[in-house]
């Protein structure tokens, strides 16, 4: 893929630095969902694999979720118009995923026999799965109306 | 696990965190001393994973030894990633990216250790 963007060679800064939500601090956003993503593909496959009788629900949940992480981690890298569209779409699926996984598993606990990424709003995970996809969803929004505000 | 080669990598991805925080208060970018411990700390995984296979028939529960391995692997693909982001972005973000990448790298060489410990 050829970089559209002309770089600044002083300062070595592509000139839509500020807009694209894979660049500057949207290296790290994109960096955590990468990790969130191998985090859950690695989880489900395992779980998929080696004991998917345990637990079917549970880790249909946990591929679905790691296929929605891929997802979003693809759109915020890319960050043209199409795939910031496709991002904030898999990133609302997932804030209301983990919130409603999350309150489930603690109102029907023996829904779940298995835990998934989104199970207690995603504790197994350090809460990750709870605060990235406001973090995601700031982030694009922020780029938006950067890319919407007049350059300079 | 081989306590001397878990300890020495955890040493190195310290060191790898505080040359990446240097760099990005110095505003510096990705350079050769950066990779080059990277470099290490990757052989040393790969030292790591070889002799972990070899010795995770140790691991009795069949998901425990599975996730084992499984972290064995993952463990090896942190550094590459960030840093291929990192040499993309010519930003200070470039250093908060490496520095995620070894404080993950740590974490899960502590994940590796605990999963051997309560189960070999």
């Amino acid at each position: 893929m050829p970089e559209a963007v002309p770089v600044d060679p002083h300062t070595g800064h592509q000139s839509d630095h500020h807009t694209h939500t894979g660049r500057g601090p949207g290296r790290l956003v994109v960096a955590l969902y990468g990790l969130l993503a191998l985090a859950a593909t690695g989880r489900s496959v395992l779980q998929i694999v080696e004991y998917f009788d345990r637990a079917p629900v549970s880790y249909l949940l946990s591929a679905l979720a790691a296929l929605i992480y891929v997802v979003a981690t693809v759109g915020l890298a890319r960050g043209d118009r199409l795939w910031v569209r496709v991002a904030s779409v898999a990133i609302v699926i997932e804030l209301v995923g983990v919130l409603l996984v999350g309150a489930l598993s603690y109102a029907a606990p023996d829904w779940f026999p298995d835990k998934t990424v989104w199970s207690h709003f995603g504790q197994g995970y350090g809460y990750v799965p709870l605060v990235l996809p406001v973090l995601g969803l700031l982030w694009i929004r922020r780029s938006r109306r950067l890319r919407s505000a007049p350059i300079g | 696990m081989l306590a001397p080669l878990t300890v020495s990598l955890l040493v190195a991805s310290g060191v790898l965190g505080l040359v990446a925080a240097h760099h990005l208060v110095r505003r510096r970018l990705v350079d050769d001393p950066l990779i080059l411990i990277g470099a290490g700390i990757e052989l040393g995984l790969l030292v790591q994973l070889v002799y972990g296979i070899s010795q995770s028939g140790a691991i009795v529960d069949g998901s425990e030894r599975a996730t084992f391995v499984a972290y064995l692997f993952t463990v090896l693909v942190i550094l590459p990633a960030a840093i291929f982001i990192a040499i993309k972005e010519k930003t200070q973000w470039a250093m908060a990216v490496v520095l995620g990448g070894a404080v993950v790298v740590a974490v899960l060489l502590a994940r590796i250790q605990q999963i051997w410990a309560l189960n070999a």
